[in-house]
């Protein structure tokens, strides 16, 4: 029997909120991949989206504010075999985490970040979060946002993700297929994912959206795959991801922007280095013997510190 | 012998290099030596040196005055111009004597303006002839060495500066009366993989040595000892080598002195050789280091790694860790088994980066919001920093907690000859796991100890929260599960203090019945040591209460030891004497006398022992000294 993705802890969200279509396209991919319960692990930050992992039947930690990314990321280099999604939010990933998610672009480690993108900070009664644009103001504000905006798919595509893309809440067909797709792809994936806050934001709202988003693959030439077969393409399909990224307004692309084949993971230029490390990684390294001592033998291993 | 020996010159002028051959020439000769490091938070310039200690037994501290003193520029003849007594030889170049105090300009200014202060007050010429005039009025024997003609005589070509610091070595070797196959031997050892290297080098100590003679400069010859394979090794190889061998899989750090060097031992031996019969069960292993981001990243990726199963640590000095703040309450809160090693410097701030200090203390007793259990134990010397590396990836799996680790910069970048690190002298300890693919409740409220079983990330399915959270690890606020949980958390700290042996967190030695105790931690132990030593041929009797762990704290212990001791006197590098005020808050007891430096420098035997002398003669109530020494 398929294992069953949801946990049976009381999901506290708002109504309406669209946390509640990104948590069912989560489920729904991980049952047509038809994984087992332990090869998956969730790892979020803090926020409305940061309570996902207690919402799946899976591993998972509920991590600090903003430190879902090196969490997730000592998880995956520990043991490579796991899949590692993070639900978590825009103020939570691109705020007080912007620093790791850059470093997490630079490593493209192998894990799947799935942000949570309702342009506030929902948990803290609605404040500006960094994908508000500025001189927005919804109702939740005293006054109009005076920052600026991050561009989360730009900022991805800058920070070396293998895999940007964007997905819409209330379009859990191709959320399903783009998370999927993430959990395959070897390098890190960014999933942007357009989410109405009915409670704070009134501007960014489900109808608002739903006029204005598109999907890239409904145009019948876009191709923003780079393989070892057209590996030359790569600086191209990047610009062309890159104009997507700047398309903000009356429309809105969602789907696969960018996604690089040949760019090695972190954990497969760790392989160069540590020995054996994809077959017998940290995770499963027998450290010590029947008699309970180290399997190291440290004169072989520091011979250089010895005198002789 | 107990030689004393200081090679001073501009940091990044291989005066790591010199120091390294004169050790490892000692030691080929059978000699211990204990070799500190001091340098300026700079790359290339500023006054560096080494101070080393050669005897036949085990060195554990530094002297002052030294005998020789090896000057590699003209700055170290002013900054050391005190360190040398009657009889001490100071080497230098001829070409120095042209100096004047004011071009020396990377001598940091308050520094100038100070032996600028000690000259004039002698009616001294502010310059290079001043200083060497100021050590032989103190009855120094200075010999000025023609350093290029030295060099030019043994190779022809190339720049003489580069062989500089072979050849102050060598002359110092050849000065303590270390027969000249000793000293070759160590230039092999030292540039190992360069033979054309090797080949000039052994071709200076030869001329080195071919000048001492001429000059009447060699000492009588030393006595040479079969030599033991030994160790030689700071605080911070001894680290890594402990985190190796008590399992570790798994570091994070971001760069920062004097911690990082920690994580480069253990990057460079990221290869584990593992022991020959233990082969056929197992892979081929390896650590996996991690340069990451910040501090934040460093403390977070560790305890992600930490619930794979894999043992994993980080190391870091004061700003890093108060990074790590965060992170270490959650892992008190999740009971995460994570190991920080707290590289102890100069703060506040970054302080002085590259000095040491024994100001964390406080902070790591409090580090993070909320109240949580954690583990801090302390080291003292570098066989310590293996042992105990081990120790703490124990208690932090048998426990579920983060474990801090203090070590002093004095430790991490100080050289001892240790013997080989004993594999059967700590078990590691796994912890209390449930099977693969088990149901089980992470934060199981029935236990008898505070302990529940953990499962693994791959194994089993669990939840972690940093909210309080109920057995499943979900997040609750229910009153009374908040109340179960806070108490099972804090009940492992009662299960630690029951189940460590006494002697891991605190220790007694020398006289039972005494006249003075001195209560100290980390790098004074050594030091102390040979002060109670000394005391003893005076007919002194003295003992040290050693303190290696702060929490679980062993109390009752201290509390009795002390309510019997005469005189009392804490020993630490830092202002506030915070063991003090640990050992009050936990026991009651005040420590009314204590010996403090916070300049950064190592404590001396010598400057520990004249105040001691005072406590004791005088009979001074609420003596607090301040030591200075060091430059
Ligand atoms: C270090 C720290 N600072 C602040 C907070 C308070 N806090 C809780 S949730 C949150 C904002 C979350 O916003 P976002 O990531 O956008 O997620 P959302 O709630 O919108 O899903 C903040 C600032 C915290 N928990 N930790
Ligand atoms: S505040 Fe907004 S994001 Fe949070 S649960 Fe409510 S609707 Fe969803």
């Amino acid at each position: 029997m398929a294992h069953n993705f949801k946990s049976d802890v009381v999901v506290d969200w708002c109504p309406g909120c669209g946390d509640f279509g990104i948590l069912t396209s989560i489920t729904q991919a991980l049952t047509e991949m038809n994984l087992g319960g332990e090869d998956v692990v969730a790892v979020s930050g803090i926020g409305c989206s940061g309570k996902t992992p207690h919402y799946l039947n899976i591993a998972g930690v509920h991590t600090l504010h903003g430190r879902a990314i090196p969490f997730a990321t000592g998880v995956k280099l520990a043991n490579p075999n796991l899949k590692v999604i993070l639900p978590s939010g825009d103020g939570d990933l691109l705020s007080i985490g912007a620093g790791h998610f850059v470093a997490e672009g630079r490593r493209n480690t192998g894990l799947t970040i799935v942000l949570f993108d309702n342009a506030v900070y929902g948990l803290t009664k609605g404040q500006a979060a960094p994908t508000m644009a500025l001189g927005e103001k919804t109702k939740s504000l005293a006054r109009e946002n005076i920052f600026g905006k991050v561009n989360p798919i730009a900022l991805a595509l800058s920070s070396g993700y293998s895999f940007v893309a964007r997905g819409f809440s209330f379009d859990m067909k191709q959320l399903k297929g783009l998370i999927k797709m993430a959990l395959n792809h070897k390098g890190s994936a960014v999933i942007d994912v357009l989410q109405p806050c009915p409670t704070y934001n009134d501007v960014n709202t489900m109808d608002w959206y739903r006029e204005r988003v598109y999907r890239l693959e409904d145009e019948p030439s876009w191709d923003p795959v780079v393989t070892k077969d057209n590996a030359d393409s790569a600086a191209m399909k990047f610009q062309q991801a890159y104009q997507k990224a700047l398309e903000w307004g009356e429309k809105i692309p969602t789907g696969l922007f960018y996604q690089n084949k040949t760019i090695p993971s972190f954990t497969e230029r760790l392989s160069q280095f540590v020995p054996n490390y994809l077959t017998n990684p940290p995770a499963t390294q027998v450290v010590f013997n029947k008699d309970h001592y180290t399997v190291v033998d440290p004169e072989k291993t520091f011979s250089d510190k010895i005198i002789d | 012998m107990d030689l004393s020996l200081t090679i001073g010159g501009p940091q990044g002028g291989g005066i790591d290099t010199s120091s390294n051959m004169i050790n490892r020439a000692f030691a080929e000769a059978g000699y211990n030596v204990f070799a500190v490091r001091e340098y300026h938070s700079n790359i290339k310039g500023r006054h560096s040196y080494n101070h080393i200690r050669v005897k036949e037994e085990r060195p554990r501290s530094l002297r002052y005055p030294v005998d020789i003193l090896v000057a590699l520029d003209a700055d170290t003849l002013y900054e050391h111009m005190d360190d040398v007594v009657a009889g001490s030889k100071v080497i230098y170049d001829k070409s120095f004597e042209s100096g004047d105090l004011s071009q020396a300009r990377l001598i940091m200014r308050d520094t100038a303006k100070s032996i600028k202060g000690r000259l004039q007050s002698e009616n001294l010429p502010l310059n290079v002839i001043g200083a060497i005039q100021h050590m032989k009025n103190n009855g120094a024997i200075t010999i000025a060495v023609p350093f290029d003609a030295v060099v030019n005589s043994a190779i022809s070509g190339g720049t003489p500066t580069r062989y500089f610091n072979t050849l102050g070595s060598a002359i110092t070797l050849s000065i303590a009366g270390l027969p000249v196959n000793f000293t070759s031997e160590a230039i092999k050892q030292v540039f190992a993989s360069k033979p054309k290297v090797v080949e000039d080098n052994v071709k200076v100590v030869e001329a080195a040595y071919k000048y001492c003679e001429e000059n009447k400069l060699s000492g009588t010859t030393l006595k040479s000892f079969p030599k033991k394979q030994r160790l030689l090794l700071t605080g911070n190889d001894a680290a890594a080598i402990g985190k190796v061998m008590g399992g570790l899989r798994f570091q994070t750090y971001y760069p920062i002195t004097p911690a990082s060097d920690e994580s480069t031992v253990l990057e460079e031996h990221e290869t584990l050789s593992l022991i020959e019969n233990e082969k056929n069960s197992l892979e081929k292993a390896g650590v996996v280091v991690i340069q990451t981001e910040d501090e934040i990243s460093a403390i977070t990726m560790a305890m992600g790694a930490a619930l794979t199963g894999t043992r994993s640590a980080t190391a870091t000095s004061g700003p890093g860790f108060s990074l790590m703040a965060e992170g270490i309450s959650f892992a008190g809160m999740d009971e995460v088994p994570v190991v920080i090693t707290l590289y102890q410097r100069g703060g506040p701030s970054t302080g002085l980066p590259t000095r040491n200090g024994q100001s964390d203390l406080l902070f790591a007793l409090n580090t993070g919001h909320g109240e949580f259990p954690r583990i801090v134990l302390s080291s003292g010397d570098i066989e310590e920093c293996a042992y105990d590396a081990m120790k703490a990836l124990n208690y932090a799996q048998r426990y579920q907690l983060p474990v801090i680790h203090l070590i002093d910069k004095n430790l991490a970048t100080t050289s001892d000859l240790i013997p080989e690190i004993d594999k059967s002298r700590v078990k590691i300890i796994p912890a209390l796991s449930v099977s693969e693919k088990e149901d089980f409740l992470r934060y199981n409220l029935n236990t008898e100890n505070g302990i529940s079983k953990v499962g693994y990330f791959g194994k089993n399915i669990f939840w972690m929260t940093g909210d309080e959270h109920d057995e499943l690890g979900h997040v609750t606020e229910d009153p009374e599960v908040r109340d179960r949980q806070m108490r099972k958390r804090f009940q492992k700290l009662e299960t630690a203090a029951h189940e460590i042996p006494l002697e891991d967190r605190v220790q007694v030695f020398g006289e039972k019945d005494a006249d003075l105790t001195f209560v100290t931690w980390g790098s004074q132990k050594g030091p102390i040591l040979d002060v109670i030593d000394d005391l003893k041929k005076e007919g002194i009797k003295a003992n040290m209460l050693y303190l290696k762990m702060f929490e679980p704290f062993p109390s009752e212990f201290v509390k009795s030891f002390l309510s019997r001791a005469k005189l009392v006197v804490d020993v630490e590098s830092n202002l506030l004497a915070q063991a003090s005020r640990v050992i009050r808050l936990e026991t009651g007891i005040e420590i009314e006398n204590a010996i403090l430096k916070y300049s950064g420098r190592h404590m001396t035997e010598d400057e520990i022992l004249s105040v001691a002398k005072k406590i004791i003669n005088k009979k001074e109530k609420f003596v607090v000294e301040v030591l200075k020494n060091g430059a």
